[in-house]
Formats: C-alpha cells, structure tokens, sequence
C-alpha cells in the first residue's frame, strides 16, 4: 500500500484549502509500519504490528497555528480537514496566492538499509532474536532470575508539501532492541540495555542480541551488590557515552525557539553571552549515521543540519522550527519533529554531543577525593524557565581517593542548567555516542534521540540518594 | 455504536476464519478539541476525529496482537491474516487468552461518563475560557508577566469491544481539562508553575477564576526560593505529587510486574506494608470518574478492589492472564496490552490540608517533583522536588533545586498523616499525606 492516490496535484488542492487567509500551510502525510516481538518467562510471549497512517494539516498566521488530522485519506476527507485548520484564519484576508507542486524530491543518504524493513512479523528473524538474548542473558550469570526482551522493527514513510512549494518525500528506518534483566543476589537487582538505529533488521546481524543482553545482565548483577547512593553536594564523574543526557537536560532543551521566542526559557536572548565552562562545546547534528536522532528532512521538509550550539561556553544558537524560526528573524535549523500524523511539529533536539577534550579517564576519576562516579543514565527531565533539571543514574559508583569502589543503588542528580555547566571542571578524550535506544518526550510528544559526550568532571551536584555519610 | 461493534464483531470473525482460536477486538474513535492561549493570543486551535482498531488473536496459547488506524475492511482483513500467521513463531501459552465467560458489565449511563454538553460547547467558549484564564493570572501579580499558554481542551470518545467468547459491549464517555501555566518574575529567575482541572463534565470542572488563581499563587509562592541543606525531615507531599507517588506504588502492584520478579511487593500479600493510615482502592465504578468504564479492554466488567486495607496489602491488580498466572481472578485492570488503574487512591483522612501542615513542628512541604525513575525491584525512590519549608507548623520560605529520597515500602509504613483534600482529577489520584522521615538532599 502507498499514498500513490494523492498525487501533486491532490496536495497542491488541500493546501489551497487550507491556506485560506493563512500565511502557510503544511500537510504531512504518514505511513508507519511497525513489527515487534517480546519474550518473557523464557519464551517468546507475543508477536505484534502496528499500522499509524494519516495526514496532518497544519495552518499558520502570524504566530497562531491551526491544526486538523485526518486517518480518513479520501480527498473530500481531506479537503474538510483542511478547512478546519483554516479557522485559525478566519479573521484574515483570502490569500490570492497559488501553490503549484512538481513531483516530491525523494531523500537518500543517511539512513542504514532498510531492504525488507518492517515486513509482516511472519517470518522467524525476530522471535529469534529475542529467543538468543534470553539465552545469552541467563548464561552470562546464574544470578539472573528473569529476562524480559523486545524487539521493534519500523519504518515510516512521510510526504511533506508546504505552500511555499517544499515537496518532500522520506523512508526513516528505526530499529530496536532492548533487555530487561532481574537478579538476585546479597538484594535484587535489575539491569536494562539496548541498541538499533536507523537501519533494517539485518543491523543485529553485527551487533548481536547476545552483546546486549549480556550488558544488561551485567549491570542486574552488579546492582545486586550496590549499597544506598550518598546525599548531598559532592563531585560527579559523569560516564562517556550516556552522560549526554545531562546535555540534553541542562542546555538543549532551554535552546529549543519555541520557549526562546516566548521569553519563557532562562536562556532567552542571551545568544552570544557565556552559559558554561570554556572547556563545553555542545552539537546538535541530524546527519549523524545510523543515530536515532537523525533526519534527511525533519517533519516539516528541512534538511538535517550540524548545529553548534556551546562553542568554549559561549551560547551560539537555537534549535529552530520553521514557525518560530521565522518569528525569531531567522529559518528552521532542521529541528521541527512531531511523535506522528496527529501533532503539530515542535523544535526539538535530533543528536545532542560534546566532541572529545584533553583529560584521560584515570586522571579524571584519580582527581576526586570522594564523589559518585555516574557511569550512565536512564533519562532526565528538565524545567526549562528556572532551568532545573534532573538525571536518574542507571549504573553508578562511589569514588574514594581517585578509586572507583561500590556500586550504588538508582539516584536522582538535581542542578541548575547554566551553574551545572559553568562547574564542569575537566573534559575526557573518549568522547562516544550513547547505545542508541534514548527518547525523548515534550508536550506529551515523544520521538527517538541520540546523545553523546565524553567522561566529564563537574565539581559539585547535588546526589540524591539517602546516605548522609 | 452499533456501527463500531459490528466492526469490531467483523474482526474478530476475520481471525477466527484465519485459523485463531480465540480473539478480541477493540474499535475507538475519539473527536478531540484543543486550544491554548497566550496573553490575548489564539496560540493553537486543533480539532480532529481519530479512529483506531486493536486486535488480539490467539492460536492455541500463542499470542499475536494488532494495531491500526486504517479500519477498511480490505486492509482490516488482511492484516488480520498476517498477524494469525506471525502467531507460529510464538510459543503456546496454555494460560493466554480472552477471558472464558462472559458477564454483563453495568450500563455505561449509570456511570455518568459521557455529558452530551462536551461536545455540543462553541469553541468560541473554550478559546474564551483559555483567554481568561491568561488574563486573569497576569492580573493576580505584578510578577506575573508570561506564560506557557493556558488550554482548554476536551475529548468525546466511543469504545466497542467484541470477543469469540460471545462478548460485545459499548460504551461513550467525555473529558474536559482547563490548565494554566503562569510565569512570574523573581529577579534574574523566571518561577513557572501550572495547575488545572479535569472532569468527565463542566459540573465537576473548576471555575476559570479558581484554576488562575490557584496557579498565580503557586508561581508567586516560589519567588525567592533557595536550595535547603542536606537532612532527614518530615515530607508532606501535597495532593498532586502524593498522586504521582501512588502511581509508583501502581506499578508495584501490577500482576505484570509481580510475575516478572519486577515488584518489591513480591511474595507480600497479607502482609503489613503501610501504616495504619495506608487504604488503597482501585474504583472502576465511581460516578463521573475518569477512571471510570463499565468494563476493562477485555471485556470484563470492572469493580471497587481494596488493595491494601490498613497498611495489610491484600491484593495485586489482574488482567485475565496474570490472573490465571497467579492463580487469581482478573480484577478489571486489563488495559491496552498492559495493567492499567481504574481510579486507583489512597483513602482520604480527616483533616484538612492546613490542619496537616499546622501539625508538622518541622518538615518539608514537596509541590513538585521532577524525574521518573523508582527502581520498582527494590522501591528504591528518589526525586527532584520543591516546595516550603515548614517551621512551627507554618509555611516559611520557598525551596527548590533538592532531592527527596527514601525506599517505597518503608515509606508507606512511614505515612503518618493523610488529610481530607482528595480529588478525583485522574485515574491515579491522592490527598496529601505526610511521610514522617525521608532524606532531603541539598547543599
């Protein structure tokens, strides 16, 4: 199945619909196939598809945005939606403008191959490879009690027509999968680990089921043994790889333009102005190969773009949609992503890194007297107007005179954004990018993210664990 | 909702004649309207009608399962076909399935889910309301000077579900949401905060007046704030974040997790957990709760369970299948692939809210909390928060930029305090309670 039944000529109508006294218009077409398997209990438990198709008209006047989907593609269905996304404009003038589409340009480029993406899960790739993680994950240690593993194989196939003549056409590839491991040793533990990316199935062929669930059991393991994570303001060895997610937290978000236009995010109008430590340089790129963050073209038809965003401490620019882009004096930075055919585009983060500093990982950790060492994450969130944010360990060890020792239980790392940043006190050489398995979620739209960073130093956090020492 | 059951009848008829030995399907459409407003400005205005369909097919014990937007019967049909195949590469599961007998669930309208005056309201009205709403934060504080939008928005759906067991009900319900999030000014710092409203109906719904005010003071209150130090303390989590702290203690109780080894309450029940103060319900038959349907996403019908009865945890939460696991019957909790709450709370005490705060020497009071992650293994809990500083049973200052932390069961058994100020705004709700002692980490 295809959307071959619109042709230009069919975009070119709807937009002209909804255009209406508009200023623009966008209609984003979508077509996601999913397949998935899951294992529990030692078997293959469930076998599943997903089908999400539908169109996404949009309407912008000034700074107001009008918006109606439709799962109906029939063309009146679609004629009628636009004109409900008009209402923005009701109080406007009729455009006279034309919109005339040629044919959509078709991306290529950055994506893994996707040959046979997302077939019907009728075939036996998929259960088996859930079937290897489970074996691998119990045999790594007989400690390991339960396995529970997934894997999601996508593709998602978008049409993009503005007025302003924009007629794209992208085949995103995403694929997945992740373990979930229970052990039981001196206390419980658990562990989870994945990996994919923008590529076909065949990707585990490489970067075998057994790799991943072996991590994920390794780190049930040693959480069996982790004692309660220390309280208070103390130095933090934040891990290479997954550390970005301070990165994301603390900086990105408070860049996207939407809160930037608004005056809501505490980096408001301060481009130019020194927001970090000289040793912090940040990127946001959605060309990275294979990163879950990457776009040939975001979901409102613009090309990915390297974006610097820290140079040396100093902030150099927003993450930009084409709404508030525009608004701000400036254009899209390729940053405008949308969860799917139901929401409006909003900026958003695609791959958030810092590129390598000079420090070796042994003189960073043999710097601390006593502090935690954060060796990855499961995620952050962050209040973008104070600029609060958090970042919940994942696996995670005490340092004591330039040693790591125990390992701690989950904690909660609480800071401020630009006082975090200032802190960072000596930058790694090991710069990597985070296992690709990250997603990120604002106004209740969640889309899959890459972060990256080298081992930091920064020289006080506030830990949140319950030993008072 | 003839039309959506004949589908969802139509369905399930496809997976039997596909070789599925058992099956059940659900069929939602849901007409959704949205706005939010900034300063005077008409921010976004968004309307649509969305239809979805999921399928469940079991063949013999294995499981495949289906979920999509596009319901013609062709594509319907075929992917229907594909998904009975992927079901060979599972492995039988004598305990999987649709539940065996069928009982009548109460009649939606007794329920009082569904208010025709949801969707007959003029959008003119909502983007009136979301406009008031901005204006009248803005007046109640010079500090306030912006916002990250006020919205109104609401959602009719109708749910139809079909099984080979002989099942097929239907039913209609409503939502409607007013919430503000004003920014005040506190020198160099920006203070956000947002509340709001939820309810099947406008009756249930706060007044436009009360929900800006309400979010004015809270942006205002935290003006000054500063990082507390490091201490064990008494906790007072007000209502909202209480709420959030159960919906932990959900996903403990989830029969998923307990069978998966992924719960610190495996191996509890009829044990003492919480204190004398800890009565927790799940409630699928609350008049005008939005957790609220007369029947779970398997058809069968939903009931009031006592989860734990005075600090003694009496049951998990079911669906048909961890049910049959662990040797229980489902409690009405299947919801959409997973186990989900009806309107799941903590039974609310007798004193006020003040009277909590005016009983606390020392202590403090959590408004918000930031982060997600309790490692529900061990319970293990720790979260970004702020909120005041208690002294002599008042309110002092504002705090903010800590963490609290403590492990879920000991501080259920902690709970020494719960006051009166329940609301059912949600599925998962909470009156305020007090935790006598968790570790508060600041500088």
């Amino acid at each position: 199945m295809t959307d071959d039944h619109l042709d230009a000529a069919a975009y070119a109508r709807i937009l002209r619909a909804a255009l209406g006294a508009g200023d623009y218009a966008d209609v984003f077409y979508e077509r996601r196939l999913t397949s998935s398997f899951r294992l529990q209990d030692g078997r293959v438990h469930e076998a599943g598809r997903s089908v999400t198709q539908g169109v996404g008209i949009r309407v912008l006047t000034g700074e107001q945005a009008g918006y109606a989907y439709s799962d109906d593609l029939s063309l009146d269905a679609l004629l009628r939606t636009a004109r409900v996304a008009a209402l923005i404009a009701k109080d406007g003038t009729a455009s006279t403008r034309t919109v005339s589409l040629d044919a959509p340009r078709e991306t290529s480029g950055i994506y893994g191959d996707d040959t046979g993406a997302a077939l019907p899960p009728t075939s036996r790739t998929y259960a088996d490879l859930v079937a290897r993680a489970d074996v691998a994950a119990r045999a790594f240690d007989p400690r390991v009690k339960q396995v529970t593993a997934f894997v999601t194989d996508e593709i998602q196939d978008v049409v993009i027509a503005t007025s302003d003549g924009c007629f794209v056409r992208d085949r995103r590839p995403l694929v997945t999968l992740g373990v979930q491991c229970v052990a039981h040793g001196a206390a419980h533990g658990s562990g989870f680990f994945g990996d994919g990316g923008r590529t076909g199935i065949s990707y585990f062929a490489q970067h075998t089921p057994e790799e991943i669930a072996r991590e994920a059991a390794r780190i049930a393991v040693v959480n069996c043994d982790a004692v309660d994570a220390p309280a208070g303001d103390m130095p933090v060895v934040v891990g290479a790889g997954s550390g970005g997610v301070l990165l994301h937290e603390a900086v990105g978000h408070g860049l996207e333009g939407d809160f930037n236009r608004q005056g809501t995010s505490l980096y408001s109008g301060r481009v130019g102005e020194r927001v970090a430590s000289e040793l912090v340089t940040i990127y946001d790129d959605g060309n990275l190969p294979l990163e879950r963050g990457s776009l040939a073209v975001d979901d409102e038809g613009v090309a990915g773009q390297h974006k610097v965003l820290v140079e040396r401490g100093v902030l150099r620019g927003y993450l930009q949609d084409r709404l508030n882009g525009a608004l701000m004096g400036g254009a899209s930075t390729g940053s405008g992503r949308r969860q799917s055919f139901r929401s409006m585009p909003q900026p958003r983060m695609c791959n958030t890194y810092m590129p390598a500093g000079e420090s070796t990982f042994e003189e960073i950790v043999g710097s601390v007297r006593r502090g935690l060492y954060a060796k990855s994450f499961q995620g952050g969130q962050v209040e973008i107007s104070k600029g609060d944010f958090v970042f919940m360990l994942g696996e995670g060890y005490l340092i004591e005179d330039g040693k790591l020792t125990a390992p701690v239980r989950g904690a909660t790392l609480v800071g401020n954004g630009p006082d975090v940043m200032t802190r960072v006190v000596a930058v790694g050489n090991d710069a990597r990018l985070a296992a690709r398995y990250y997603t990120c979620g604002k106004g209740g739209q969640y889309v899959p993210v890459g972060v990256g960073m080298p081992t930091v130093k920064i020289a006080s956090v506030t830990v949140g664990g319950q030993d008072l020492g | 909702m003839d039309e959506l059951l004949g589908v969802a009848a139509r369905t399930v008829a496809f997976a039997l004649e596909a070789g599925a030995t058992e099956a059940d399907a659900t069929v939602t459409t849901a007409q959704r309207f949205s706005t939010e407003a900034r300063a005077a400005t008409v921010a976004k205005l968004e309307q649509s009608t969305g239809h979805a369909l999921t399928v469940r097919a079991f063949v013999d014990g294995a499981k495949a399962t289906l979920s999509t937007t596009d319901l013609s019967t062709d594509s319907v049909r075929a992917l229907v076909r594909e998904i009975v195949e992927s079901a060979r590469f599972v492995e039988r599961d004598p305990l999987a399935g649709i539940p065996l007998t069928v009982e009548q669930p109460t009649p939606g309208d007794a329920l009082e889910i569904y208010f025709a005056e949801v969707a007959a309201r003029d959008p003119a009205q909502k983007i009136a309301d979301a406009q008031a709403m901005e204006a009248a934060t803005r007046a109640y504080d010079a500090r306030i000077d912006n916002s990250s939008g006020s919205r109104v928005s609401d959602a009719s759906i109708t749910v139809a579900l079909a099984n080979s067991n002989g099942f097929a009900g239907a039913y209609r319900a409503t939502s409607v949401l007013r919430a503000t999030s004003p920014i005040a000014r506190d020198g160099a710092n920006r203070r956000n905060a947002s509340y709001g409203s939820a309810a099947r109906g406008y009756a249930d719904l706060e007044s436009v007046e009360s929900i800006a005010r309400e979010a004015a003071r809270r942006a205002v209150e935290m003006c000054g704030a500063r990082k507390p130090g490091t201490m064990r303390l008494p906790v007072i989590f007000e209502r909202d974040v209480a709420a959030a702290v159960l919906g932990d203690v959900f996903g403990a109780l989830s029969a998923a997790n307990v069978a998966n080894g992924n719960s610190f309450l495996v191996g509890r029940i009829g044990d003492r957990i919480g204190s004398d103060h800890v009565t927790i319900l799940d409630d699928g038959l609350l008049r005008r709760g939005l957790g609220t349907s007369p029947f779970d996403a398997e058809g069968t019908p939903t009931r009031t369970t006592t989860v734990f009865e005075r600090g003694v945890l009496r049951t998990y939460l079911y669906d048909t299948y961890y049910g049959r696991k662990l040797g229980s019957a489902s409690t009405g909790n299947a919801a959409g692939g997973s186990i989900g709450p009806n309107n799941f709370y903590l039974a609310p005490g007798t004193g006020t809210f003040d009277e909590l705060i005016a009983s606390t020497a020392r202590g403090i009071l959590v408004l918000d909390t930031i982060g997600f992650s309790t490692e529900s293994v061990t319970g293990t809990y720790s979260r970004g928060a702020r909120g005041m500083m208690i002294e002599n049973g008042e309110p002092t200052y504002a705090i903010d930029e800590f963490t609290i932390a403590g492990h879920l069961p000991t501080m259920l058994a902690a709970i020494d305090a719960v006051a009166s100020d329940l609301r059912f705004d949600g599925a998962i709700v909470s009156p305020s309670f007090r935790v006598a002692e968790m570790t508060v980490s600041g500088q």
